[in-house]
């Protein structure tokens, strides 16, 4: 599952990390979890269904749809027979879904949960929820539990708990980038996530990540006004930001910034490759 | 006095609320008694303005005469509105309903009506000639504006009715809301009791329903009467935000007055040839192909919107201090700022 502040490119590294998987022969199954516009994008597609449907040879991708994946929940995890799962009842789970606490994100976490079990794939890639809605996703199956004391509903959220507890089931990757707020608000996310036992240590992921020019400063002082100048101090002015805040952040793979303002599917392809390249 | 609203919106990650607090200062300077309402600002950028503390009241900045910034916490400002549409009583149950702080949190207009009504309130005190507002980070931008027809739907009892059935029982029918059949199986499977709360909660709600309707009437008001800047970069994500603003917003507000692409690079850094060896002129290289890229990317959408395009320059450090935000409203290219009121 991957997390990250908007605007640090959550979706184009869920994108890059199927990619890279499929490399790998594996097969894989891509999940936007909340808003499907982004890994649709970074994937080459317009919009994606709650079917999966195949992107490449070992690559298929899907968006969760709530409503249908409600009905599926009702269906497949709670056994709810489909007669009963129209009409009133379904509204009434509706409203709920709309209200109480934690069952929204369940509904959610479960699909991801379900497909990773099923057998299909090797590998699940879910484009999760934005960082300041993970605390509330990840803790969804906890919440349900305390709301709810009996029956399939309660034995399904104890399941999923113990599915994301175990890091050889679920990994949590944060996507920062090495500017201030975003590495504010990821390690106020790890600091929350140590007390909490709900995944195994998170991955933090930095994004685009700028190389120093190895030029000495001396060097750079001596170059004549003008472009070449201007964009050498813009340069090193940006490392030594992204050098100052990423002190902070826990050891992990760093991406590079991508120049040229490539499409979404280009800038997944990119950062596939070239993490492939290590 | 009548308060002017500039609403700054776009996606994440693009300099909303820097530039937020840009447009406040120069406004003040320019002798417009201006308030700033952020959301979720850098530390270094909170303390510039003087307000260090969550949900903190509008704080006049100790060296700038003309400005005041607030800092708004959504949860906090969800109890002030239970209290101010909900009879005493409801207020404190509802408060204190885990169903009510769920809501609060995750119910996804909340936010962004917690904002707007705060906006509203700022307006109506006519105490400021202009407010600037940083729109909260809410997925999409665009449920700002959206945020109080949903309220009112959520509130309005659209699902309480589907859960007790039609029109509007009174307390006591929620106590038979499992016997009846459509309803039995949602309660052997959640639990009676779970059904039972949610109604409890709804109903609670719902007395907030005619003083949060009469509200949410007057805050769409202020939208169409409001200014809205959309901020963006060059880059793809937030071009989609900014182009949806642009399709958007006509429904729900007045269209777009502007938009800025921050992080513009100057395009004499462009040059077709090949580069001269060596590092720096690779780098040049670079930087001049990105902002080759950019402009192409400002013109497409100046085209494809119909829209007056403004830049702001690449700043590599943050601004920190009071100076350096106004710096940036300085040294940006084609801002209305007549027309969005940061100059009278």
């Amino acid at each position: 599952m991957i997390t990250g502040k908007g605007g640090v490119g959550r979706s184009a590294i869920a994108a890059a990390l199927a990619l890279r998987a499929v490399h790998a022969g594996r097969r894989v199954l891509a999940i936007a979890m909340t808003d499907d516009l982004g890994l649709a994008v970074h994937l080459g597609r317009e919009r994606l269904t709650y079917a999966p449907q195949e992107i490449r040879p070992g690559l298929h991708a899907l968006a969760v749809h709530r409503p249908t994946a409600l009905d599926e929940y009702l269906k497949v995890q709670i056994g709810v027979p489909r007669i009963t799962r129209m009409g009133p009842a379904a509204r009434a789970f509706d409203a709920l879904a709309s209200t109480a606490p934690g069952i929204r994100e369940v509904i959610t976490i479960g699909k991801v949960l379900w497909e990773a079990r099923r057998g299909n794939w090797d590998l699940v890639v879910a484009d999760g929820p934005p960082l300041g809605q993970i605390g509330s996703h990840l803790r969804a199956p906890r919440t349900v539990s305390e709301l709810v004391s009996v029956g399939r509903v309660q034995e399904q959220a104890a399941w999923m708990s113990t599915l994301m507890a175990d890091p050889s089931v679920t990994r949590l990757a944060i996507v920062s980038l090495a500017e201030e707020l975003p590495v504010t608000e990821t390690l106020e996310t790890l600091a929350w996530l140590e007390g909490q036992d709900l995944v195994a240590e998170p991955i933090v992921i930095t994004n685009r990540t700028l190389r120093p020019l190895e030029v000495a400063a001396a060097d750079l002082d001596r170059l004549a006004p003008g472009p070449a100048r201007q964009a050498a101090l813009l340069h090193e002015t940006l490392v030594h930001e992204q050098q100052r805040w990423s002190a902070d952040l826990p050891p992990g793979p760093r991406l590079p910034y991508l120049f040229g303002l490539l499409t979404p599917a280009e800038v997944a392809a990119r950062l596939a490759d070239v993490w492939e390249e290590g | 006095m009548n308060s002017q609203a500039l609403l700054v919106t776009g996606g994440g990650g693009v300099g909303k609320t820097t530039l937020s607090a840009a447009f406040a200062v120069v406004a003040a300077r320019n002798g417009r008694r201006t308030l700033v309402v952020t959301v979720d600002p850098a530390r270094r950028l909170a303390t510039a303005l003087g307000v260090d503390e969550l949900g903190s009241e509008p704080t006049p900045h100790r060296e700038e005469p003309n400005l005041w910034a607030a800092m708004l916490d959504a949860t906090a400002s969800w109890k002030a509105i239970a209290h101010r549409h909900a009879p005493a009583e409801v207020a404190d149950r509802l408060v204190d309903n885990p169903f009510f702080q769920a809501a609060a949190q995750h119910f996804p207009a909340s936010q962004s009506y917690a904002s707007a009504e705060e906006m509203a309130n700022y307006l109506d005190a006519r105490v400021w000639d202009l407010v600037v507002v940083d729109t909260p980070p809410a997925a999409g931008g665009i449920e700002f504006f959206s945020a109080p027809a949903e309220m009112r739907e959520l509130v309005g009892g659209r699902l309480l009715r589907w859960l007790t059935g039609g029109g509007l029982p009174g307390r006591r029918a929620l106590f038979n809301l499992t016997a009846r059949p459509a309803l039995r199986i949602a309660g052997s499977v959640l639990g009676s009791d779970l059904l039972e709360r949610v109604a409890e909660f709804l109903m609670d709600l719902r007395t907030t329903y005619d003083g949060l309707a009469r509200r949410a009437v007057q805050i769409e008001e202020h939208f169409r009467l409001a200014r809205t800047v959309v901020v963006t970069t060059a880059d793809p994500a937030p071009l989609r935000e900014a182009a949806r603003f642009y399709r958007e917003l006509p429904d729900v507000a007045a269209a777009p007055d502007a938009v800025v692409f921050n992080r513009t690079l100057p395009t004499a850094w462009y040059d077709p040839r090949p580069p001269a060896d060596g590092i720096v002129a690779e780098n040049l290289q670079r930087w001049g192909a990105e902002a080759h890229r950019q402009a192409e990317a400002q013109e497409e959408f100046a085209v494809r919107w119909m829209t007056e395009v403004a830049t702001v320059p690449w700043e590599p450090r943050p601004p920190t201090d009071l100076d350096s935000l106004a710096a940036l409203i300085q040294a940006s290219e084609g801002l209305p700022l007549d027309r969005l009121g940061v100059q009278p």
